[in-house]
């Protein structure tokens, strides 16, 4: 078990290794780089990130009322934080916000609290379709191997899968469909093409 | 009917492997019971109180000979020889093993079948009029918008973790045969005044513990922009439908917590940026999937009145055919021919909806026989026979009877609709196939049963209602009340176009004062009906009270069962 970094208890777990799947790529292992803050103790702020993962993606609600912080802009400068979206968080209430953020985040993603609510998958759908947002969006929190091909579909193009989850089972799924039958982020749908 | 292209047939063998994959990745140890459960669940696969249960698909309650013989071999050599329709037009087996599963699956999708979301919180088998393309007062062949949405909704990424099921429901005739306002979404296909194929769309109605009928959201969208709509719709119900308790995450509590006219803002809201988009339906895939719902090679035949077909019967014969004739034969498109309603539901069986293996092959003869190969299953948990010719009705039947599929009880009291109940399902609270056969025993009188008319009786052994007791003219519902069977009665239920909520009379009553219970409600009926008037008419009529009375007239015990609920949803 390895978590983004063991002396954060306040971290979202997620495997050593991010699966990365580009649009029109491969998918491939790289060593995860980013530590993801829960948020969750507010005393400390944010992490340090002199001792620990130089980078960290923090939650959207914490940027909310962090992001004028004059450390937290000059971190941002660094490419050092990006941010996660709560799988109940109304992106669409926050255009200008988002909007601003593309050009500074390095990074974003959508939690998923338990494998099986899928509201993220909706998140990442808006991001890409409604925000046009082009850059990463990772799937964090309780991410297993079945729910990778749908979160490949609706925009995610990496995953930072839970601790105990199977690399290699993982990188096998993108290719068990050759076929679709609706459009997704990714392709258009097979019977369009016939 | 719709046969599979290369993609539906490549997309359902992946499927297969994927399945097999994850059952093997389950016997190994390596994924867990509850994280395998969502993924066996779209699958089809529930464990229940006694071995796993597969249910499998059939789109639109649309199937043909060949899968019906695939169907009865399944029955044969992995359950116990028999299968049982559902009200959602599916065929489920009662005792499959984990194991055999995806070798199932195999045998299945060599047929151009599946299991893919018959469960699971996601878009469910659509279901529709089990006459569609054929029934007389039909205005829009719902059968290709059928297939488009059955494709739009396979796999579909967004909408594969849903607060809970989705299901729904397309019709496109005068009379609503598939309870239209009793699912998340109904969809009403018409044709504008310039000839262009529109939709109204109704969301938000459901049974279970909170039934509600739906409400009209959406008027006349054109039927290319279905996937559009429907996206925006179900992105809406993913985003905000109620996660926090499994009993309030239908959509019906989200339409009824906003009102339909707030969800409607909110859904035309998120459509507006998607509806000019490319998720649409194109004029080449209607074509391509409209080309497989043209008609059959149809006769030229005389129509002929009851009395010719009747008069073709031998003398001994011509009373029982011609009940069967009025009870189980509905009016078809074309002068010469007629549907045929196969009764899955003889007197004493053991569960309304069971076919037996060699029922299942004897009726793949039949419709090869007599009507183009094809069946269909309908809600009320039959099978129809929709292209027969009239004059071979009488050597129809003759041989349905020697099947047991001839009884002519659709539509009356004994044409029960039941959920599987405690005898096999997990969720139950009570037992409905034993009260479904009591019932059946005590009004085994046909005469009897001719003269009372339509009626028709739900039976559910928990609240969760898979046998749709809320829109039983009767309804039953099992109910538990320390640890002892109860069964509560609901009124005034109805399906079709006037589609009504029952309301439960009162105390609850123990399993076997159901017989009388139900002989009290139809002899109050009976004593005070007009002329012509059916069981509904005379309730809406007169109201609860003279039936209530009526069946509280012997009750041993008048003290309320509290429902208790466990569980969620097998339907």
């Amino acid at each position: 078990m390895s978590l983004t970094n063991a002396n954060s208890s306040n971290a979202i777990a997620a495997h050593e290794h991010v699966l990365h799947f580009p649009k029109d790529g491969k998918p491939s292992l790289t060593p995860n780089e980013w530590l993801i803050w829960s948020g969750s103790q507010d005393e400390g702020g944010l992490p340090d990130l002199e001792h620990g993962k130089a980078k960290v993606l923090v939650p959207f609600k914490w940027w909310i009322s962090h992001h004028e912080e004059a450390d937290i802009q000059a971190k941002t400068k660094g490419g050092q934080i990006g941010i996660w979206f709560a799988a109940d968080d109304d992106i669409l209430k926050h255009v200008e916000l988002i909007n601003e953020g593309k050009k500074v985040w390095p990074l974003v993603a959508a939690h998923f609290p338990i494998f099986r609510d899928g509201r993220s998958f909706s998140t990442a759908a808006l991001l890409r379709d409604r925000f046009a947002w082009t850059g990463e969006i990772r799937a964090i929190g309780d991410v297993l191997i079945d729910q990778l091909l749908q979160g490949a579909r609706v925009g995610f193009d990496s995953f930072a899968l839970r601790p105990d989850q199977n690399l290699d089972v993982a990188l096998k799924q993108f290719d068990l469909y050759s076929v679709t039958t609706q459009n997704s982020w990714r392709d258009k749908r097979a019977s369009l093409s016939i | 009917m719709y046969k599979y292209d290369h993609i539906d047939q490549t997309l359902v063998n992946q499927r297969v492997a994927q399945f097999r994959d994850q059952v093997a990745r389950r016997l190994d140890g390596s994924l867990a019971e509850e994280e395998f459960r969502p993924l066996r669940l779209q699958n089809g696969l529930y464990h229940q109180r006694h071995a796993y249960m597969l249910r499998v698909a059939i789109p639109y309650g649309l199937f043909n000979s060949k899968q019906l013989r695939t169907m009865a071999h399944i029955a044969e050599k992995y359950d116990r020889g028999y299968g049982h329709f559902t009200t959602r037009q599916n065929i489920q087996y009662n005792w499959v093993t984990l194991e055999d599963t995806p070798d199932i699956l195999a045998e299945l999708a060599k047929v151009e079948m599946h299991a893919i979301q018959t469960s699971g919180n996601c878009i469910r088998n659509i279901t529709s009029d089990a006459f569609a393309g054929v029934a007389g007062d039909e205005y829009v062949d719902p059968r290709p918008v059928c297939e488009l949405l059955r494709q739009w909704s396979t796999l579909h990424p967004e909408f594969a973790h849903l607060p809970r099921k989705f299901k729904f429901a397309i019709n496109g005739a005068k009379e609503d045969r598939t309870i239209l306002l009793c699912h998340d979404v109904g969809i009403e296909l018409k044709k504008n005044t310039s000839g262009e194929l529109i939709a109204d769309i109704y969301a938000g109605g459901g049974m279970g513990r909170t039934p509600i009928l739906g409400s009209l959201i959406k008027q006349a969208l054109p039927w290319q922009l279905l996937p559009s709509y429907l996206t925006a719709l179900l992105r809406v119900y993913n985003r905000f439908g109620r996660r926090d308790n499994l009993y309030k995450a239908r959509i019906k509590i989200l339409v009824k917590a906003l009102s339909p006219e707030e969800f409607a803002r909110q859904v035309e809201g998120e459509w507006l940026h998607i509806k000019d988009g490319d998720d649409n339906f194109t004029q080449a895939e209607w074509d391509r999937v409209a080309k497989h719902f043209t008609k059959p090679a149809y006769k030229s035949l005389q129509k002929l009145t009851n009395e010719q077909v009747i008069s073709l019967a031998k003398d001994e014969d011509k009373a029982a055919f011609a009940r069967w004739l009025e009870r189980n034969i509905k009016p078809h498109q074309v002068p010469g021919y007629a549907s045929v309603v196969l009764s899955l539901k003889p007197h004493g069986s053991v569960a309304p909806g069971d076919a037996t293996t060699a029922q299942m092959l004897a009726i793949a003869d039949l419709a090869d026989q007599y009507s183009f190969g094809e069946l269909r299953a309908t809600h009320e948990q039959n099978l129809v026979l929709a292209d027969v010719e009239q004059s071979k009705l009488y050597e129809l039947w003759q041989e349905a009877k020697k099947q047991k599929v001839a009884l002519p009880n659709v539509g009356l009291l004994t044409d029960i609709i039941a959920c599987p109940g405690g005898d096999f399902c997990s969720l139950a609270n009570a037992k409905s196939l034993p009260i479904a056969k009591a019932i059946q025993e005590r009004f085994d009188d046909l005469d009897y049963l001719f003269d009372l008319g339509d009626i028709s009786l739900n039976i559910s052994g928990c609240i969760n209602s898979c046998g749709h007791h809320h829109v039983g003219n009767i309804g039953v519902l099992g109910v538990d009340k320390d640890g002892e069977e109860w069964y509560q009665i609901t009124l005034g239920g109805e399906q079709g176009n006037d589609a009504a909520i029952g309301k439960v009379i009162g105390p609850s009553f123990y399993a076997d004062e159901i017989p009388d219970v139900m002989t009290n409600i139809i002899n109050a009926y009976v004593e005070q009906r007009a002329d012509g008037e059916a069981f509904i008419q005379t309730y809406n009529r007169l109201g609860v009270a003279p039936f209530k009375e009526a069946a509280y007239k012997n009750a041993k015990k008048k003290e309320k069962a509290d429902s208790k609920v466990t569980g969620e949803d097998a339907s």
